[in-house]
């Protein structure tokens, strides 16, 4: 997946921090590239909002058969993850190997490069890794 | 001049099988570390500049400046600090790139004291480097990546940055021309460059501060290979100085970051009232910088992240061929 | 609605490295016209559903492509693309054009040439139907996105992934009979579970292959067929579409229910029929778990069942709906803008009785095709009934 120039400059600087855009009208959170529409209530009135970048891994797949800007990396884990603040994000989640994580697992972002564009500009986003500090331990078992 | 309040360290967990990397690529010889410490495909030294920086910030008062300290940028011609002071999320932050030699994180450390003089917002050193060798070049062996960073202020420290020395002298022991990708090397004075230049600066701290060389409760060096921290033996450091605080045998050269991690591994082991002996030299220069532990130091247990989680060698051959076959 | 089916035309579904784009295009529709007993010069417009020429064949205007080397010119060409669901809107837009009353007789056609290019190439030419610049910029592809609602699925209603195989199972059984499908052998549980994983959960048997294919109908008004009643007398009787959330992260299970069980419920009224008269259904399934899915969509079980009828015989050749006789699109393979003409060709073949005999459900009077694209973008129905004497 390349960009052009033109496109890389519109689409402005990398994504160095971590952000939501909460919409105006209706006070709905979500995933920070909704930047023109929100899907709860239809407003248009957006604005961003950063997040602090803990959350809890709600849902994951394993990913053995990656695209171009991925290879070598396989195999990866790419999570739902919902963040403290209530919205939903898709990031891989890795230092870690896939059967270490599980639904439940709290994860918190950090920066990684995502991939190198064919302009020689390197895109940096957010990845996330395991909270170690705050995962729950399983408690005893019930019954 | 300046304390050093807060500190953090990031080593990738990943640690390549250096003898059969050796065999691969038909070096001859012993492994002279056990495992490289390798950043993965997502990696790089801003992104584990990141990592230190933001271990080293938690909690803590915002930094007026960010000094970064790096052989191996991302980008050539723009400020790693800068955009590492934009992926912190400090926008007002002086920021600063210093560099040079591998033991340019001490100039940082000195330029942040200077920085934070006169009740001056502190100052975050960062220093983190992802080396990565091209066959046949026995220079790069130990090639590995990690990040140390320093928060350093005026006041309110738990370390005192207390008088330095330094060596340069004109040799070509490493060197590059301009932008050329692969370093240069002279075999048969490198080791005795390291070793002699070294000296000299620890022959003009113990000079100033009266202190024998003997007499620091452990030193922090730059480690680009064993037989350099052996050298460093003939210049009066002990072995036992050296102990808690090295880590070439183990994962590697990791560049400019040598220097910051061996001080962290130093700073975590360190009592009230130790002096800690920071050494960083190469490419014809030495700096001694005499730091005096003054409160117990927020431990940030560094040590443990030295071992790290093995990977093959057709995963090594994978993320480093990728690293060369595209710029990086 | 009544729009009659006047001929249909499909090319079988493998790598083709001796056939190009056009070669599928052509093949396909010269198949439709020779079964409609037209000529290219009554075609009065032309839909040619296609996805990713661009980017698989470095070719753009596959429409007007089409026009020339089928022979169409002058009349009207546009190519169609809604991802996945492109064939079933470029068939929508077909029936569309014969009830507007402008045009009598039309050509509907999907072709995809998909592997001229290594897998990784491909799958991000696939991912491009997906939000590649954040989403899928996050190292999501299509098989992962849709893993991650089988494990919703899974977790939800406590299920096993032996109990999603069966799913797999069935289709590979008629797969192996398609003499058109791209996989075609059978395979059991056990053999699905030990095949090589593609994105957790889900396993190289339950993701179709990538493939190359052609599929098209010509289509035309009601009297026009029913004059000819030699030919045989299968109608489209509904069409609708709908869209649904753009993003892997936005959508529920309760939207991908919606996605095909709102458009179902206007296509059974609109067609006069129920859930319970339907003989045939052909589902998409590009990826297993969306059988289940659908089938619970279009009314053939609760929501959570949906994947009972693939173990217990309900969705098999002589249960209550014979779901996905074809192979689906696991066997067929998802060439991605013929699908939702495949389907269609597939599903008028059963209501002609012209299928293979070990493939043919017998009687089949009513049938539906659910195609779908996107994460959870597109989605699409379509009845069809064979009408005879005057119904």
């Amino acid at each position: 997946m390349t960009v052009s120039a033109i496109e890389f400059s519109r689409l402005g600087p990398p994504k160095l921090r971590l952000y939501a855009m909460r919409c105006g009208a209706c006070g709905t959170l979500q995933p920070w590239w909704e930047h023109h529409h929100c899907y709860a209530c239809g407003g248009s009135d957006l604005s961003e909002e950063e997040l602090a970048g803990g959350g809890v891994l709600t849902n994951y797949t394993v990913v053995y058969y990656p695209p171009r800007d991925f290879l070598g990396q396989e195999p990866y884990v790419v999570g739902h993850i919902t963040m403290d603040e209530g919205v939903l994000m898709p990031a891989p989640v890795v230092g870690v190997a896939p059967d270490d994580v599980e639904v439940g697992t709290r994860v918190r972002s950090t920066l990684r490069r995502m991939k190198l564009g064919h302009e020689g500009d390197i895109y940096y986003s957010q990845k996330f890794v395991v909270d170690d500090e705050r995962t729950p331990t399983p408690g005893p078992a019930e019954g | 001049m300046g304390e050093i309040i807060r500190y953090g360290a990031y080593l990738p967990r990943y640690r390549a099988p250096l003898g059969e990397i050796q065999r691969f690529y038909g070096r001859p010889g012993r492994p002279r570390a056990k495992a490289l410490c390798t950043p993965a495909l997502d990696e790089d030294p801003l992104t584990m500049a990141y990592e230190a920086a933001a271990a080293a910030l938690e909690g803590a008062e915002a930094p007026g400046a960010l000094i970064a300290v790096s052989q191996s940028p991302p980008f050539g011609l723009r400020k790693l600090s800068a955009t590492l002071a934009r992926a912190l999320g400090l926008p007002e932050v002086v920021p600063l790139d210093v560099g040079g030699h591998p033991g340019a994180a001490l100039d940082a450390l000195a330029l942040a004291g200077a920085l934070t003089a006169g009740g001056s917002p502190p100052a975050l050193v960062v220093a983190s480097d992802h080396l990565v060798s091209h066959d046949e070049r026995v220079a790069d062996t130990l090639s590995a990546g990690g990040a140390a960073a320093f928060l350093v202020g005026g006041s309110g420290g738990f370390a005192r940055l207390g008088p330095s020395a330094r060596a340069s002298r004109e040799v070509y022991d490493v060197w590059r021309l301009g932008t050329e990708p692969e370093p240069r090397y002279r075999l048969e004075v490198l080791f005795d460059a390291y070793g002699s230049t070294s000296a000299e600066a620890l022959a003009a701290l113990e000079a100033a501060t009266e202190r024998p060389t003997s007499a620091y409760a452990a030193v922090c060096a730059s480690q680009p290979h064993p037989q350099a921290l052996r050298a460093l033996g003939r210049a009066g450091v002990g072995a036992e100085q050296l102990e808690g605080t090295s880590f070439v045998g183990e994962i590697g050269n990791l560049g400019a970051a040598s220097v910051g991690l061996a001080l962290a591994l130093g700073l975590d082991r360190a009592s009230p009232g130790d002096h800690l002996l920071a050494l960083g030299y190469g490419a014809g220069e030495a700096i001694a910088q005499d730091v005096e532990v003054t409160a117990e130091p927020p431990a940030i247990a560094a040590a443990a992240q030295i071992a790290g989680e093995a990977i093959d060698l057709s995963t090594y051959y994978r993320w480093t061929r990728g690293r060369q076959a595209e710029p990086h | 609605m009544r729009v009659g089916v006047l001929g249909i035309g499909k090319t079988p579904h493998k790598i083709q490295h001796g056939k190009s784009l056009r070669d599928l295009v052509v093949e396909a529709g010269r198949g439709a016209l020779a079964d409609a007993g037209v000529e290219p010069a009554d075609i009065q417009a032309l839909y040619v559903g296609n996805v990713g020429s661009v980017g698989f064949n470095y070719e753009n205007s596959t429409g007007l492509m089409s026009a020339h080397h089928l022979g169409v010119v002058p009349a009207g060409a546009v190519r169609v693309e809604a991802a996945c669901g492109t064939g079933a809107w470029a068939l929508h837009l077909g029936c569309v054009a014969i009830l507007s009353g402008l045009y009598d007789t039309v050509m509907v056609l999907g072709a995809e040439k998909m592997n001229d290019l290594a897998t990784v190439e491909g799958t991000s030419i696939i991912a491009q139907a997906a939000d590649s610049k954040e989403e899928y910029f996050s190292g999501l592809t299509f098989p992962s996105g849709v893993a991650l609602t089988a494990r919703k699925y899974m977790q939800t209603y406590n299920l096993t992934e032996e109990d999603l195989a069966h799913t797999s199972v069935k289709n590979h059984h008629y797969g192996a009979r398609n003499p058109y499908a791209h996989l075609r052998f059978e395979c059991t549980v056990e053999e699905v579970m030990r095949s090589a994983k593609v994105a957790d959960p889900l396993k190289l048997y339950e993701v179709c292959p990538m493939t190359d294919a052609g599929s098209a109908l010509v289509l035309c008004r009601e009297e026009i067929l029913r004059d000819q009643p030699d030919k045989p007398q299968v109608y489209v009787t509904a069409t609708q579409m709908a869209t649904g959330t753009w993003y892997a992260a936005s959508d529920t299970l309760a939207d991908a229910h919606a996605l095909l069980a709102a458009p179902a419920q206007r296509a059974y009224e609109m067609a006069g029929v129920s859930a319970d008269d339907i003989d045939v259904a052909e589902i998409y399934n590009s990826f297993a778990i969306q059988e289940p899915l659908g089938v619970e969509a279009l009314g053939f079980a609760e929501q959570g069942e949906g994947w009972k009828g693939a173990a217990d015989g309900s969705t098999w050749i002589d249960g209550k709906v014979a779901v996905n006789l074809s192979g689906g699109l696991l066997c067929k393979g998802h060439p991605l803008g013929a699908t939702g003409s495949t389907q269609a060709v597939d599903v008028v073949e059963q209501l002609r009785g012209t299928a293979p005999p070990d493939m043919q459900r017998p009687d089949a009077e009513v049938g539906i095709s659910a195609c779908r694209g996107g994460p959870g973008a597109v989605g699409a129905i379509h009845v069809y009934q064979r009408l005879e004497g005057g119904e």
